[in-house]
């Protein structure tokens, strides 16, 4: 390759705190415009910040997954610019001490490999409000001012936007698992601005140009493609980059200039003096750890060597925490019924790709709500277990599935209530088979007739079909392995007892 | 039987007054009637200290519900806060009641409360002289005896030099120890809500009630245990302390030599700034007089430098300007405020709103704090200013290990005049140099008149260490006890228990 490319990525994450970073206002999105507001968020004269231990140690479990460092002392700073959603005209962030430092995420890649993101640094600020043109006015949405946004930077490791879309998705599911973020890129609780640089390959980093309007991991792809192209059919000509910030255009598909008027700030930092610095005890670090869970990529590795389950099969599980967390509770609870463990991971991921599936999609919902789903991860044992028992069909058992969901009912009332208990019973068994041989005394002759002229195909369809009957004839719940047993039985004796009849007339001629 | 709770003549009192001093800027005159009425029922009372039921006025930048909270500005004139500051609340809590808003300097930032955009406050005791400033309005008031106290704020000496200049006590608690919520900031780090009162006795009542930590204000703080006591119950007996006292010849001194050497040297700007910390020769008599009864009271006087006191007026508005520029940059007419009926686009209504909302002095010092702060200076500005400053604080902690507390000039003038009597812009901004460095070092200090020179007041302060106010206190209290404050002509004391 002539060029090497280098990508560095900013995202800015909305925590999920109750109330926002530095007011007790609500922390929430789509209310009445300017109902969540108090003079605090709304840079009243006279008010002062008091900083949200929730959005702090948040941000610091965010800090501690990525394997960050915790800062032992952490302060903020304030970044000054104009703009008017902003109420203070100036940013409350973190700029010399931010909360966590040199960390890094193993995103996969194509091969089934791994590679290794650094992240620069995690630091806590807080987000402006909306404005929004309406004809000759402006008009400005304080609701989301002052709400918790944590900013993970890492270093510039990214060689192509399908990297950063793979780490976007990633990171994405990383903060859902430790419920800190909604990871909702429309709604702008993910967002992401981008640093891309093309140079020579082996001469370093080139003139950087910063991406703003990524607003999904499919733009990130599609714009850090754009980019890199667009800088190396520059420098091919040579020409060279300008150091700009560039929007993402997704109606043409192309990055363009912002005006170079927004962009050339100095921002003239300097430490928030109505904030103290924030000492990271020991207790503080342990509640942060105690936020942490395991995360999406380590869980599939290990659901896969635990349950022996296909990477495919993992990485559907654990697309969602409540998907994961309801299938190896499924998986637990049928152990301990009594079902092997191998059987009872294959019987829930089975179901978890299809009736599950189909009845999430169905309802529009996905597997994040497994953990309210109807079909508890303890009915869905008992149920995987009623089918390992022999004590209903497969069959019976989707059935049953649409009852639970429907009635909140449990699988094993369901199916006494109903009388799908499969039959096994062997008189029981013998009678619906008599009943059918009875019935179809034309297909029994047929059958006996092939088995005798070696026709193995007829004769096993024709047992299937008299399996069929006998099955229908218990009601659809004789157990149909005994069924066959029976029927099969039964033709080899009508078999024996035709060969021996046809000996006896050759006999007598 | 009881004829009337109002007392006599007060409202005519109060109006007579106002109108030679325009303290007010805002004032409800029944509900200080009232009150005033209460205050004279109360008045031999008991012997604690207390501000129940009592008057107070409030510096028009400390919040209080339902009333203005213009800061001394046109950008603000006309709008009401809708919340009310902790200190304020915690006063109302303990059953005294605000009755108005007084004149200041434009957002605190002056020295003679001429930087008001709305009107003059004139000094009680000569109206043609300044009251001092920024809280002018509170200081003129409290003079007069038109309320008990009021409660002001103190950047670099905003509460201390206009207690000075016009004969009352003013308080300016340890940082943190007094909640900020509600004071429009000027320069977060360094600034406090101060007292103003007719007695220390009446300050340590209203600074009890108004002490302590907030969870509004995430930088205030409980005094520590093992911090001296504020209460007390017997304030005219003395005991003995240890006082140093800086000479202030010796801070004058030092600036010139410093000034006038090295690379940068500017002879004549080393003289100014000299020659405005030098005392007034009223002003030195009234600090040795001071001394020398304060040892006769059985105080045990001794000498104290500090050095890095010379460096404190440039350190002390590097400070405040940054972050005056930063505080104030909330104010661009778009949530609350005066802006312009029409605007193209955000930065006309930006431009427009603070162009026309800001005065000259406040401009002055948004540029300035703008200035210090670019990129790629702040290590020449800033941090240098932030470095000075922990000098400073050392040097107080180095000399408070030896002392209770260091007597100091509060202000190198007695009140000055306007105009040709009065003192340049950089003359009373070199003049900061005895009380911005108890700001900057995050120090309680009390400044307490001790006399009348000339018709005008003088007096001097005390400077305690962290959450030291007690010792102040009851320093100035004894004082109080044998020499008690002179008051202006036609004063009437309406306010008892103190």
């Amino acid at each position: 390759m002539k060029y090497q490319s280098f990508i560095g990525l900013e995202v800015h994450i909305h925590l999920l705190t109750r109330t926002k970073a530095f007011c007790s206002c609500k922390a929430a999105f789509g209310d009445e415009p300017n109902s969540n507001v108090c003079p605090v968020c709304m840079g009243y004269p006279g008010v002062l910040p008091a900083l949200n231990g929730e959005a702090m140690r948040m941000a610091a479990t965010v800090a501690l997954a990525l394997d960050c460092t915790l800062s032992p002392s952490t302060w903020f700073e304030r970044k000054q610019y104009f703009y008017p959603d902003m109420p203070k005209n100036y940013q409350i962030s973190q700029f010399a001490s931010p909360v966590g430092v040199g960390g890094h995420v193993d995103i996969p890649t194509r091969d089934g490999a791994s590679k290794r993101i650094r992240i620069k640094e995690c630091h806590l600020e807080e987000d402006a409000g909306k404005m929004i043109h309406a004809g000759n006015v402006s008009l400005i949405d304080y609701n989301r001012a002052g709400t918790s946004l944590l900013e993970i930077v890492t270093e510039p490791d990214f060689e192509t936007g399908t990297e950063a879309e793979t780490y976007i998705q990633h990171l994405r599911r990383m903060v859902r698992y430790l419920g800190v973020c909604d990871g909702n890129m429309e709604e702008g609780s993910l967002r992401c601005d981008a640093n891309v640089s093309v140079n020579l390959s082996g001469a370093g980093l080139g003139r950087k140009v910063e991406i703003k309007n990524l607003n999904s991991s499919r733009f990130v792809r599609l714009g850090l493609d754009y980019e890199i192209e667009r800088q190396m059919q520059l420098l091919e000509k040579g020409g060279t980059v300008r150091q700009e910030t560039r929007l993402w255009n997704e109606n043409r598909d192309q990055t363009e200039p912002m005006r170079s008027k927004e962009s050339a700030n100095d921002y003239r930092f300097f430490p928030e003096p109505d904030l103290p610095v924030f000492v990271v005890d020991g207790a503080f670090v342990e509640s942060a750890r105690a936020g942490l869970v395991e995360l999406p990529f380590a869980r599939e590795r290990r659901l896969i060597s635990e349950y022996g389950l296909s990477g495919e099969q993992a990485s559907i599980i654990c697309e969602e925490r409540a998907g994961a967390d309801w299938f190896e509770a499924a998986v637990a609870e049928s152990i301990r019924l009594g079902v092997d463990v191998t059987l009872a991971a294959e019987r829930v991921a089975v179901w978890m790709s299809t009736d599950v599936r189909r009845v999430l999609n169905r309802d529009g919902l996905d597997a994040s709500s497994l953990g309210s789903f109807r079909v508890t991860s303890a009915r869905m044992a008992a149920m995987v277990a009623l089918v390992a028992s022999g004590r209903v069909s497969g069959k019976i058992a989707r059935q049953v599935f649409d009852a639970v969901l429907a009635e909140d009912a449990e699988p094993a009332d369901v199916v006494s209530a109903r009388g799908w208990e499969l039959v096994v019973d062997p008189e029981r068994i013998v009678r619906a088979v008599d009943a059918a041989f009875a019935a179809e005394a034309s297909a029994v002759t047929d059958a006996v007739a092939a088995m005798m002229r070696g026709d193995q195909g007829r004769a096993r369809s024709l047992g299937s079909f008299l399996v069929g009957k006998a099955i229908a004839a218990s009601g659809g719940k004789a157990e149909p392995g005994m069924i066959k047993v029976v029927v099969d039985r039964r033709l080899a004796q009508r078999q024996m007892a035709g060969a021996s009849s046809q000996a006896e007339l050759g006999a007598r001629a | 039987m009881m004829q009337s709770v109002y007392p006599d003549g007060f409202r005519a009192y109060f109006d007579a007054w106002e109108a030679r001093i325009g303290a007010f800027l805002d004032y409800d005159a029944q509900v200080l009637e009232t009150a005033a009425g209460r205050a004279a029922i109360l008045e031999s009372s008991n012997g604690k200290a207390s501000v129940a039921s009592l008057p107070f006025g409030v510096k028009d930048n400390i919040a209080v519900a339902g009333m203005r909270l213009s800061c001394g500005s046109r950008l603000l004139d006309g709008f009401i806060s809708p919340y009310s500051a902790t200190s304020v609340t915690r006063l109302v809590d303990a059953g005294a009641v605000p009755v108005g808003k007084m004149n200041l300097d434009e957002f605190g930032m002056g020295s003679s409360t001429d930087g008001s955009a709305f009107k003059r406050t004139n000094n009680p005791w000569d109206t043609e002289r300044v009251a001092g400033g920024s809280s002018g309005g509170p200081a003129a008031a409290v003079a007069a005896g038109l309320v008990p106290f009021a409660l002001g704020s103190d950047t670099g000496g905003s509460v201390r030099q206009p207690a000075n200049f016009c004969g009352v006590v003013g308080l300016k608690p340890t940082y943190g120890a007094v909640s900020r919520y509600g004071l429009v900031a000027y320069a977060s780090s360094l600034e406090t809500v101060g007292v103003l009162a007719d007695t220390a006795w009446r300050a340590r009542a209203a600074f009890m009630v108004m002490r302590g930590r907030d969870d509004l204000d995430q930088t205030s703080a409980d005094s520590p245990a093992g911090a001296l006591a504020v209460e007390r119950h017997d304030h005219r007996t003395v005991e003995p302390r240890t006082i140093g006292v800086l000479s202030p010849d010796a801070v004058a001194l030092s600036l010139l030599s410093t000034l006038s050497s090295g690379p940068d040297a500017d002879e004549a700007l080393a003289r100014a700034a000299s020659g405005a910390t030098v005392l007034e020769p009223e002003v030195a008599d009234g600090f040795e007089a001071a001394r020398a009864a304060l040892q006769a009271q059985g105080h045990r006087v001794i000498d104290i430098e500090l050095p890095s006191l010379k460096y404190a007026v440039p350190a002390y508005y590097t400070i405040a300007t940054a972050e005056a520029s930063a505080n104030l940059a909330r104010f661009d007419g778009i949530r609350y405020g005066n802006r312009p009926a029409y605007s193209e686009n955000p930065e006309e209504l930006l431009d427009k709103t603070r162009g026309h909302g800001f005065g000259n002095e406040v401009k002055l010092r948004i540029l300035l704090g703008t200035f210090v702060l670019r990129s790629g200076f702040q290590d020449r500005y800033y941090l240098r200013a932030q470095r000075i400053r922990a000098g400073i604080r050392r040097d107080f902690e180095r000399v408070l290990d030896g002392c209770d507390a260091i007597l100091m000039p509060v202000f190198p003038t007695r009140a000055f005049g306007r105009g040709e009597q009065g003192l340049s812009p950089f003359a009373q901004k070199a003049a900061d140099v005895f009380t911005c460095c108890a700001n900057l070092a995050g120090l309680p200090a009390l400044a307490f008149p001790t006399g009348v020179v000339d018709g005008l007041p003088v007096g001097v302060q005390l400077v305690g260490p962290a959450f030291g106010e007690g010792v102040l206190l009851d320093i100035a209290e004894g004082y109080e006890a044998k020499h008690s404050i002179a008051r202006p002509a036609g004063y009437q004391a309406w306010w008892g228990g103190a």
